[in-house]
């Protein structure tokens, strides 16, 4: 076992990944839903999956999957999980005021 | 847990029912045979202000407040495919999926690359949930809804932006 290159690679994805979009959205969406763990577990596996693809597939990966659309759905998956965030919040305050 | 009406819908989980038993019964009954609520607990007057000032049970999901008839594995299950999918989707081309594309061609060793991202990725996660459970903890759920909100939409205009570059 290569502890050096297990080690590169722990660290560079580690500082990579800390912050960035994914994170952002795990800490939103296992702070907002009652099934945190599940939250946990989406995460894990689309993120693991999509790092053994790049290792598999290499530049394969960009015909398989054109950037600029899958992007664009997820970012589309984002806002309607937002949306349903804020409508139940709102929906919730005039459950709140009509009582 | 044997519900006293029969009802075809007895599969909706409605947990529970608290209502003082002496004026709103008879409205509650027909809810009850509409196949609406499954359990009635009857309670007495001072447990329902007991229960007033007791703090609001723990914030409940998403799923739950749109439709409080979701089955809780169904829930579950939702909550999974839709975590994955999105997250799936915006790191496709990602800086760390190019990071470990990157660093197995340079190496030759895909295996210890993956290794070491995998649990890189598996550490990032952790701290992301645990961090959100740290705030809900602290937060009232409208505010953390609405933050969380935020969140989500501040992750898609990254998208987007990384779309249009």
């Amino acid at each position: 076992m290569d502890w050096q290159l297990l080690g590169i690679s722990f660290f560079t994805v580690f500082l990579a990944e800390i912050g960035d979009k994914s994170q952002l959205a795990a800490i939103a969406l296992g702070g907002s839903s009652a099934h945190p763990r599940n939250v946990f577990l989406g995460t894990v596996t689309a993120l693991v999956l999509a790092s053994l693809l790049g290792i598999l597939a290499g530049e394969g990966v960009a015909q398989i999957f054109p950037a600029q659309l899958v992007k664009s759905i997820a970012a589309l998956g984002f806002m309607i999980m937002a949306i349903r965030l804020l409508w139940s919040s709102f929906s919730s305050e005039n459950a709140n005021s009509a009582d | 847990m044997s519900s006293p009406f029969p009802s075809s819908k007895s599969d909706i989980p409605v947990s529970l029912v608290s209502v003082e038993t002496s004026d709103s019964l008879p409205a509650l009954l027909s809810e009850a045979k509409s196949g609406a609520i499954t359990e009635i607990i009857p309670v007495t007057p001072d447990q329902v202000s007991n229960q007033a000032d007791s703090p609001p049970l723990k914030n409940p999901t998403i799923e739950s407040r749109i439709n409080p008839a979701t089955n809780q594995g169904a829930a579950k299950w939702r909550v999974f495919t839709s975590t994955f999918i999105t997250i799936f989707l915006a790191e496709m081309g990602d800086k760390t999926q190019i990071a470990t594309l990157l660093m197995t061609a340079e190496s030759h060793a895909p295996w210890i690359i993956f290794l070491g991202a995998a649990t890189a990725l598996i550490a990032t996660s952790l701290v992301g949930v645990l961090l959100g459970r740290w705030l809900a903890g602290r937060l009232a759920p409208q505010t953390l809804d609405r933050a969380a909100a935020l969140m989500l939409l501040w992750v898609a205009a990254m998208l987007i932006w990384e779309v249009i570059q």
